[in-house]
């Protein structure tokens, strides 16, 4: 009988949340292609249903947003969201492999734990969405990239939407410290990968040649090498770049790159094969013999040639437990020369697009709100997320991070 | 003929011996450790008088101050206000709608000993080869020519501690570097600055000497082999102390022999050389203070202070200075507890709240650190202007140098540090334009002759190139 009620509760409870309208005035809308200044946004049951000067008047809740901003929901692609709690306690790392024989086929979705500390950390300052990336640790191939959402309960969306794999110095010296050793092993494995597509049934009786990669990784390529799914190739050396670019046309691989701090050196190339780049624009520095050239207008550059940009942000030491400052390596591209919309564009709309995302981040009518209230300008540091609606649902301001303040600091003036 | 050491030792002490006979010479005068062997060679340049027009003045210590003017002679601020007097052959800058800051200070950095690239050949800010190592001193790994240093100059910082890493308990010198192209330390180093000593709590050292089966293991180890180190250095100030007043009552005696690591030690017991303790929890700075009570020694700053909110009474009441990330977190467990509202929370409960970047990326926006930190602070409802905001990149970090005296905040009589902003320092979009140091203008964004480049990068990408 108690229990009874407490469904019964619940669900009044949904109903009345989502039947609520919510008109938000005056506010600059921010939609993954244009601008719309001091403008209104009415959203009804979790979709936006007017957008623009001709809104209904009233609704349960009224915000003036006088002075801020609405963006899309923010996107990271590159992240270990689900996948890591403390990145020094090895227990709680699960985005790479000791075992040789898991590449390819390492899913970080199976490790995905929804209930990480880092998850409301991020969405209540308005992340909505990321790729949980692995990483390779014994060979090039990390594994398989899941597209995850950070609502309540945060969920898997798709457990694989692209295998990742290493071609920086890094996975120079995974494959016996040279780059044309990495060459070497990357052709060895795509044709391994194409011979066990082709003769499946007599490689799984163990009538084929002895393969480079197990049977498992080897079927996670297929896809790969079929061209129907991304592969994303993390590299830096414009030469690199150059290389990779070549052997993904060689294989009709449909590439991402990722990294690319050369990547103004060859953006015409890159632009040229159509293939998109997941970058941090705030990288500037020669930290390594691959990175040289790294410049802080780099995005700005390969957007000029005609890349499609996607961003993840603020340096790999915090991608991940502050994916959402994704948005201050954005502004400072911004602050080096990309314009504005590309910069938002780049963390919202361009995701979600190159890896089909079925969700909107677009602020349009008809779409189901993934969206968020700035303070202010959505870029600027001293903006902070008023309001996050996460797949129509508004999610609630709570964190461990907030409960540690309060604890200390509860009677705040 | 035995061993060649044993022979070594043996001219080693005639050395030693000789040096006594001459000690005879001037007796009455105690024979003391040079104290400053690597003395700067910084020389303020000479540049003509300065006058910034019109700008907005974020002051560094809690005042902003609109459209007003700022004078610069001989790289001292001379005056500060408005309609002021330009000097003889002054140059005027238009700062019209643009933002005044005195240069930014980071105080916790290992540029020079990690730089870029990252590789073993310059990996040089660790000595991890015993737990106490306070024999070392950073400035000896300093690269000039880490290209680092000049993108950090871009981004209006002006001064720089260098610090050994936190590998060890005691890990050894810090030193003071003026941000500006020199190809020696001794040329960047801050003149008449005081020294500092590296500690570190925690996880690091007992997780670098438990793997090799050592001590530290464990928080008590480490415990342990601070309080052995300060017992010794107690011991060693105690026979300096001794052979002082045994000279200065006549007596005719042998000086101590000199140990680097013990002489560093006495350098903080004697009050000279500055405590900047890497000590993320608050537990663990409250042990750290008791034992500095223990040995009678005084803690400048707490490093990297993840818990400095759990511990900002303590803070003000020991006067000890909190230098803090604004929201980097859970990379180990002893940095799991942050909030966003640390500094701010630091900073209401009247400590010195500092920011810090640790880090070559974060060392190039330190303003943007600071509006994160003030912006989270406001939002859950304290009042903080801009001008107390940037106190915690520029005077609270002089004080954490015992530099307040001449760095860290827009004041007549200051050396004239000072970054021009093209809009507020807090927002994203805003770029230093021009940084001056001692008044001499050191980087100036419109201008590619006054963007210095470190050797490094000449022609690394294609011969003939050159590029800031």
């Amino acid at each position: 009988m108690k229990y009874f009620t407490r469904l019964l509760l619940l669900s009044l409870l949904t109903a009345n949340a989502s039947a609520e309208s919510i008109l938000i005035k005056n506010v600059d809308i921010y939609s993954g292609s244009k601008t719309l200044p001091s403008s209104h946004i009415y959203i009804v049951d979790g979709r936006i249903t007017a957008l623009g000067e001709a809104v209904p008047e009233t609704a349960d809740r009224v915000i003036d947003g006088s002075g801020k901003s609405i963006s899309p929901g923010l996107f990271n692609a590159e992240t270990h969201l689900g996948a890591v709690e403390v990145s020094a306690i090895r227990q709680t790392v699960d985005f790479y492999t000791d075992n040789a024989e898991v590449t390819a086929s390492l899913k970080v979705a199976d490790a995905f734990n929804p209930n990480s500390t880092l998850l409301p950390h991020n969405r209540i300052h308005g992340l909505t969405h990321a790729l949980s990336v692995p990483e390779s640790n014994s060979g090039l191939f990390a594994g398989q990239v899941a597209l995850i959402e950070l609502g309540n309960p945060p969920r898997v969306l798709n457990d694989s939407v692209a295998v990742a794999m290493e071609f920086s110095e890094y996975g120079a010296s995974l494959a016996g410290n040279s780059r044309a050793a990495a060459m070497a092993v990357l052709r060895q494995n795509l044709a391994d990968a194409i011979d066990f597509s082709a003769n499946k049934n007599a490689a799984l009786a163990g009538q084929r040649r002895e393969y480079s990669l197990s049977l498992a990784d080897l079927q996670a390529l297929e896809p790969i090498i079929k061209g129907t799914q991304p592969l994303i190739v993390k590299v830096h050396r414009a030469s690199d770049i150059s290389n990779i670019l070549k052997l993904a046309d060689e294989y009709a691989i449909k590439l991402i790159l990722s990294g690319v701090m050369e990547g103004w050196m060859v953006a015409n190339d890159i632009a040229r094969a159509n293939v998109p780049v997941i970058m941090d624009p705030i990288y500037n520095l020669p930290q390594s013999y691959e990175s040289l050239g790294a410049r802080l207008d780099n995005a700005k550059l390969l957007n000029d040639a005609g890349v499609t940009l996607i961003f993840t942000g603020m340096s790999s030491s915090q991608s991940t437990h502050n994916a959402y400052l994704v948005r201050q390596s954005a502004g400072n591209a911004v602050a080096n020369g990309l314009d504005k919309n590309s910069a938002i564009a780049a963390m919202t709309t361009n995701p979600t697009s190159v890896f089909n995302a079925n969700v909107s981040t677009d602020i349009k009518v008809g779409a189901i709100a993934n969206l968020v209230l700035w303070g202010g300008d959505p870029l600027e540091m001293t903006s902070e997320a008023e309001l996050v609606m996460i797949n129509g649902e508004q999610i609630a301001m709570a964190s461990r991070s907030l409960q540690l303040r309060d604890r200390y600091f509860k009677a705040a003036p | 003929m035995r061993s060649p050491s044993l022979n070594a030792v043996a001219l080693a002490t005639a050395v030693l011996l000789a040096g006594c006979d001459n000690t005879g010479t001037t007796a009455g005068e105690p024979i003391l450790p040079n104290k400053n062997p690597f003395p700067s060679t910084y020389q303020v340049p000479v540049s003509s008088a300065l006058v910034i027009q019109g700008g907005n003045l974020l002051t560094g210590n809690n005042q902003q101050l609109d459209n007003t003017d700022l004078v610069v002679e001989n790289g001292i601020i001379t005056a500060i206000g408005n309609d002021l007097q330009v000097p003889q052959g002054a140059t005027v800058i238009d700062a019209t709608g643009k933002w005044v800051t005195p240069g930014l200070i980071d105080v916790h950095s290992h540029m020079g000993v990690y730089p870029a690239p990252e590789t073993s050949n310059h990996s040089d800010g660790n000595e991890m080869t015993s737990p106490v190592t306070a024999q070392v001193w950073a400035e000896h790994s300093v690269w000039p020519e880490d290209p680092h240093f000049e993108k950090a100059l871009a981004g209006g910082v002006t001064t720089v501690q260098i610090l050994p890493g936190s590998g060890n308990l005691i890990g050894g010198r810090g030193v003071t570097l003026k941000n500006i192209p020199s190809l020696t330390v001794q040329g960047m180093k801050f003149p008449d600055a005081p020294y500092s000593l590296k500690m570190a709590c925690g996880e690091n050292p007992k997780r670098v000497y438990g793997s090799r089966d050592m001590l530290p293991s464990t928080r008590m180890g480490n415990m342990a082999g601070y309080r052995s180190a300060w017992i010794e250095a107690g011991a060693y100030k105690k026979s300096w102390d001794d052979y002082v007043a045994d000279i200065n009552s006549g007596d005719e005696v042998d000086p101590p022999i000199r140990d680097l690591r013990l002489e560093t030690l006495m350098g903080v017991l004697d009050g000279e050389i500055r405590i900047h303790n890497h000590c993320y929890k608050v537990d663990e700075m409250a042990q750290m203070i008791d034992m500095s009570k223990e040995f009678g020694y005084k803690i400048a700053a707490f490093h990297h202070a993840v818990e400095g909110y759990k511990a900002a009474p303590m803070l003000a009441a020991e006067n000890i200075c909190g230098v803090m990330w604004a929201d980097w977190w859970g990379f180990k467990q002893e940095a799991f507890d942050m909030v966003r509202e640390n500094i701010a929370l630091v900073d209401y409960a009247n400590a010195c709240a500092i920011i810090h970047s640790d880090d070559p990326i974060q060392v190039q926006r330190l303003n943007q650190e600071v509006a994160k930190a003030m912006s989270a602070g406001r939002r859950m409802g304290l009042d903080i202007s801009r001008a107390k905001a940037i106190g915690w990149a520029t005077l609270n970090a002089a004080i954490s140098l015992g530099l307040e005296d001449r760095i860290g905040s827009l004041e007549s009589g200051k050396n004239a540090d000072i970054v021009l902003w093209s809009a507020d320092p807090l927002s994203v979009y805003s770029l230093a334009e021009k940084v001056w140091i001692d008044g001499a203008l050191r980087f100036d964004r419109n201008d590619p002759s006054v963007q210095p480049t470190s050797d490094f990068n000449l022609g690394i990408l294609s011969a003939g190139e050159s590029r800031p």
